[in-house]
């Protein structure tokens, strides 16, 4: 490609697919998934029951349950089902399971300190995670219009990447960038491909994703008290 | 001599050409021959209607996605079409054209044109042996370099390719308008079979230089992009065809766009794309009935510019 010549591109022009292809991609896996959805609703509540428990084994539990939907959707959704349309999609996958990898290291060997947030606190962290990754899946069912299409946490990325983020505030501020560089990407990425594929009403959530992983490269919670 | 036709005669004939002007299969199957256009360099006719898997035939492995391309496939074949166009860019569009062929046994009746697209212009060979494992074929009618990239080396190693046999005719494809200068020269100095590029009511430029350089190098035209992606239904769809349409030879909006375009001497083919049999159809009523001249050319250029 000669020079000024990329001006002349747009977004439409590197996506070998329509909205209908993608939209299948969710009912496809539910359907090849069926009846394991079940463990996936699981999944989301002993999360948010780790939120609310809140002590350092808690967190190491969230952490590492995060890492297993990370695994789930990259090397599921991402590389088996949307890889094949969409060979970024592939990348992706691969950098899901780096970072999966990554938040079973900070789970297993990271030296937690012993603090903990108040009980009412803990209880709005574990029950509004929960609402919010039970209504985030059914985006893609308004979007498509087909209940079979609900996209879970641990299945699919955007919801995944989404519900995660918060959960990374766990980590302490300094290492806490590293683990939000994905997010931010992958974000970007879903972002720009919802907007051209015109499902106007998905792009919501990695849009806001995206203004989420950006604040909490700046925020911190406030410290809670030590356990001991 | 004046022929006398009652009213109900004069209804009934109306209806007639009218259904046979919406329905190419009727055409078709009646035996009305199918437009065609010789390539210059051979003389072999080709239908002026072929059919582009640009995003349409990019499904994956999704069996039943996989299935409704089949149909539009076997469509696309029963009512007279040779040619289809892909390139390993579009996802598993290749992949899916294999599946789809085998299904439909039709590895004889399709013209096949593919692309060389990559930036390593030794990997040229490789790149056509993947493709015809793909699609299932011992050789590809058409090879082309995909939007000139590295097409210098890819070129070479096509013209080799052709001298061996192990493909019919080499080209160059271009999209969007993009690079028209380069490709100029290069249709200037290359022995070139085909050139594929985008040619549609609104976006004319080709007519300026390379439609003209095409006729007189003998090169065949492939045009890309006939209805720009779907802008132009998005855009003209809920119009009224003018009334002098049916002059033209064309019935539908489909018919008006890619007749505008087939009916420009330099072009052989144009190739539509899409996801669904009945839309396939109406692309294929173009193939069929009288193509416009060049005063109904303009017309239906400057009625489409005038909405």
């Amino acid at each position: 490609m000669i020079d000024g010549d990329w001006l002349s591109y747009s977004l439409s022009d590197f996506l070998m697919f329509g909205p209908e292809v993608f939209l299948r991609l969710f009912v496809r896996i539910n359907q090849d998934f069926w009846p394991w959805q079940g463990i996936a609703l699981v999944l989301l509540l002993v999360v948010a029951g780790l939120l609310v428990r809140g002590d350092t084994l808690a967190k190491r539990g969230v952490l590492l349950l995060l890492a297993a939907a990370w695994v789930g959707s990259g090397a599921g959704f991402l590389m088996e089902y949307y890889g094949p349309i969409n060979t970024p999609a592939i990348w992706f996958g691969w950098a899901f399971i780096l970072q999966a990898a990554l938040l079973t290291v900070a789970a297993l060997v990271w030296p937690w300190d012993k603090t903990t947030a108040g009980l009412a606190r803990r209880w709005q962290a574990g029950i509004g995670w929960l609402v919010m990754a039970a209504l985030l899946p059914l985006l893609v069912v308004v979007q498509s219009g087909n209940w079979h299409a609900l996209a879970l946490f641990g299945i699919t990325p955007d919801v995944t990447v989404a519900a995660s983020v918060p959960c990374l505030l766990l980590l302490p501020r300094r290492v806490r960038w590293l683990f939000l560089l994905l997010p931010l990407l992958w974000s970007l990425f879903s972002a720009a491909t919802l907007w051209t594929l015109g499902t106007r009403l998905m792009f919501v959530l990695p849009a806001a994703t995206l203004v989420l992983t950006i604040a909490c490269f700046r925020f911190s919670p406030r410290p809670g008290k030590s356990q001991d | 001599m004046a022929i006398k036709l009652s009213r109900r005669q004069f209804l009934a004939a109306l209806a007639a050409t009218g259904l046979s002007l919406r329905m190419p299969a009727l055409m078709a199957a009646s035996g009305e021959k199918a437009i065609a256009r010789p390539i210059p360099s051979s003389g072999e006719p080709l239908p002026v209607i072929g059919m582009g898997t640009w995003r349409t035939f990019n499904v994956g492995g999704d069996q039943q996605l996989v299935q409704e391309r089949t149909g539009v496939l076997k469509r696309f074949f029963e009512l007279g079409g040779t040619l289809v166009d892909s390139s390993p860019m579009y996802g598993s569009a290749d992949e899916v054209m294999g599946e789809a062929l085998d299904t439909l046994n039709a590895h004889d009746r399709v013209f096949a044109a593919n692309k060389v697209w990559t930036r390593d212009g030794n990997a040229t060979r490789e790149q056509d042996r993947a493709s015809r494992r793909k699609w299932g074929i011992d050789r590809f009618d058409l090879q082309q370099v995909h939007n000139l990239l590295a097409w210098e080396s890819h070129l070479e190693t096509l013209k080799q390719m052709k001298a061996d046999g192990d493909i019919r005719y080499l080209g160059i494809s271009t999209s969007h308008g993009r690079r028209h200068r380069d490709l100029a020269t290069i249709m200037e100095q290359e022995p070139l079979d085909f050139v594929q590029l985008t040619y549609n009511v609104l976006d004319r430029e080709a007519e300026q230089r390379l439609l003209p350089l095409a006729k007189e190098r003998g090169i065949a035209v492939i045009v890309n992009r006939p209805f720009q992606g779907g802008g132009l239904f998005r855009r003209y769809q809920s119009e009224p065809l003018p009334g002098w349409a049916e002059e033209a030879g064309c019935s539908t909006w489909a018919e008006f766009f890619l007749k505008f375009i087939v009916s420009h001497p330099a072009v052989t083919c144009a190739i539509p794309a899409t996801t669904r049999v009945e839309h396939m159809e109406e692309n294929m009523g173009a193939l069929y009935g009288r193509l416009p001249d060049d005063e109904q050319r303009r017309q239906m250029a400057d009625y489409v510019a005038g909405l």
